[in-house]
């Protein structure tokens, strides 16, 4: 906005000003009458869905979706997108590039859009972007919302031997299953592993990766599995490099 | 204000104003108040101007029942689950509370969230009230870290598995992220002091900042004003008001004959909703 603009905006905004009328009471018991009926629905929903506790944390269960707060599930939903299958999908781009690119931009938004215009019939640009991000949240929200709980059973690995079965339990007592499709369900919110090894990266990157997903992957957002016993981590490791080439579940 | 004049006024009248006028002298409190409550705003307000006032109350009703659910809840990995199962099901109107809490949250967000889609449709963020907008950002931003820090308090293992992920998403990010994470998580994996740090960060570090921004974003809307909604029936009479002078001075300039030619004027249908 350029200067005279400026001033001209509060010449009109001191002579609406001037016409107007004092806060209290014409437009605080507006701000009441909303916050009171807001006060009610809170206390509603309250009585009418009750607050539920989930299942502790130390039960080794895998049917569940690691799942955040609704409001957060766009950001979840992304992680779904950004999975790293290919260069076009690296994992950062939803663990860091979006959400800082749009965090920057809604900090930003008066110093990027500065014409003097208010109206929005006005605004074509502003409307097309904020209809842009809200489909787009909304969708990602309801997307999150509606991703379902894998199903827990015991994995079968062909041809089974002690490697398998050392990750066959370490599967079951991690949570695996509720980021990584592995068999016929899992989560989605990590790559599904069925194919996994016929990346070739080879046994030592999976041993690295479980200890410290980031350091191989930037910006993973797998948790880290260092507690895991060598011979377990080496087993798993060798499974995983091995999914798809050497070894299928069913 | 006037007020009629009913005689003088009795003893506990006198105190009443004494003591006003004591802390008037020494504060200018009476002075403020009734400046911010008495101050002139644009006569036609919107409905949806009365969001982000909805969004402080809910703030304060989350900061009472959060108080009400800190006197019952064990920040320890080994109690804290025990302890919201408690609140849930044996303190009386414990589940209410809790429900409130819960609720609030979600009410919260949304309303920030509509909030601020009011003031981006009002245009209510340009000048002079650009920095309103930034202080009202870092609310948004400040208020979804409570429902991060918030919802690994329950300790179940949904929660749990989401906040690593989170956790994992904030240490991602270049420079500040993995100092940020750590500080987060005391340490760098979620470890048994990670429960107390975000218990007081969620009631303590996070409400205080939320607390202070709303104090700067309430001192901004009250000094600039708050904006008149852009198709109020006063400003429309303005600017057709002011285009109708440019015209009449563009006319009054160019010599006979040789008049500007200005498009037809689309502002007398506006006009014609004035003066209905
Ligand atoms: C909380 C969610 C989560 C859990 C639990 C989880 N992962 Fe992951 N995993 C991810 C995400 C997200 C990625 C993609 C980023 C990456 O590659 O690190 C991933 C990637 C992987 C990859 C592919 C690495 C590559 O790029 O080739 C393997 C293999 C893997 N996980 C194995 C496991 C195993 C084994 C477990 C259980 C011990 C496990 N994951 C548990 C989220 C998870
Ligand atoms: C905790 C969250 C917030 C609270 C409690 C809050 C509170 C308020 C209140 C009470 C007003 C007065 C007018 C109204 O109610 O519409 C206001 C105005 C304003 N808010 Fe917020 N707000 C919050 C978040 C935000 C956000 C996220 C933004 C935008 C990014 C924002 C930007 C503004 C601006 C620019 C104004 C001035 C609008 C005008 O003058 O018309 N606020 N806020």
């Amino acid at each position: 906005m350029k200067k005279a603009q400026q001033e001209a905006y509060k010449r009109d905004y001191a002579q609406a000003k001037k016409e107007g009328k004092p806060f209290f009471p014409y437009a605080i018991y507006k701000d009441h009458i909303v916050a009171i009926l807001c006060f009610a629905w809170i206390i509603g929903m309250a009585i009418w869905h009750r607050v539920e506790v989930g299942r502790p944390i130390y039960e080794a269960t895998t049917d569940f979706v690691p799942r955040p707060e609704w409001y957060f599930f766009f950001l979840f939903e992304l992680l779904k997108i950004f999975k790293g299958d290919n260069f076009l999908t690296p994992v950062i781009m939803a663990t860091f590039i979006v959400p800082n690119v749009l965090m920057a931009l809604l900090i930003l938004t008066p110093f990027i859009d500065r014409s003097p215009e208010r109206r929005i019939e006005k605004r074509p640009f502003a409307m097309a972007v904020a209809i842009i991000i809200f489909t787009s949240l909304a969708w990602l929200t309801y997307k999150g919302a509606t991703s379902e709980a894998p199903a827990a059973g015991a994995l079968k690995f062909t041809p089974s031997d002690a490697n398998t079965e050392i990750a066959a339990r370490v599967i079951k007592q991690e949570p695996c299953l509720s980021c990584h499709v592995i068999g016929a369900s899992g989560g989605s919110l990590g790559p599904n592993l069925n194919n996994i090894g016929s990346q070739g990266k080879g046994v030592q990157w999976h041993i690295d990766h479980l200890k410290n997903p980031s350091s191989k992957v930037p910006g993973s957002a797998m948790p880290a599995f260092a507690a895991l016993s060598e011979p377990d981590l080496k087993a798993l490791a060798t499974v995983m490099d091995g999914m798809g080439t050497k070894y299928k579940v069913d | 204000m006037t007020t009629k004049d009913i005689g003088p006024k009795g003893p506990a009248g006198q105190v009443a104003d004494g003591a006003v006028d004591y802390v008037e002298d020494r504060t200018g409190a009476k002075t403020g108040i009734s400046w911010f409550l008495f101050r002139n705003i644009p006569k036609e307000t919107s409905w949806f101007q009365t969001l982000g006032f909805a969004a402080m109350a809910v703030f304060g009703l989350q900061a009472i029942t959060g108080i009400v659910l800190a006197m019952y809840y064990k920040p320890a990995p080994d109690a804290a689950y025990a302890s919201i199962q408690h609140i849930t099901h044996d303190v009386t109107w414990g589940w209410l509370v809790r429900g409130m809490h819960k609720w609030g949250a979600t009410a919260m967000i949304v309303l920030v969230f509509l909030h601020m889609g009011r003031v981006f449709l009002f245009g209510s963020y340009k000048y002079p009230r650009e920095l309103t907008w930034v202080t009202g950002a870092i609310l948004l931003i400040l208020t979804m870290f409570m429902g991060l820090t918030g919802y690994l308090l329950v300790w179940d293992e949904k929660a749990y598995w989401a906040t690593v992920v989170a956790m994992n998403i904030t240490a991602s990010a270049p420079i500040l992220g993995p100092f940020v994470a750590d500080i987060m998580r005391a340490g760098s994996d979620m470890n048994p002091d990670t429960l107390s740090r975000f218990y007081s960060i969620h009631m303590l570090v996070i409400p205080g900042g939320i607390a202070t921004f709303i104090g700067l974003h309430m001192f901004l809307v009250a000094k600039l004003g708050i904006s008149e909604p852009p198709w109020s029936k006063r400003s429309y009479k303005a600017r057709y008001e002011a285009e109708a002078a440019a015209r009449a001075a563009a006319r009054a300039r160019a010599p006979q004959g040789r008049r500007e030619v200005t498009a037809a004027p689309a502002a007398p249908v506006a006009n014609a909703e004035v003066e209905r």
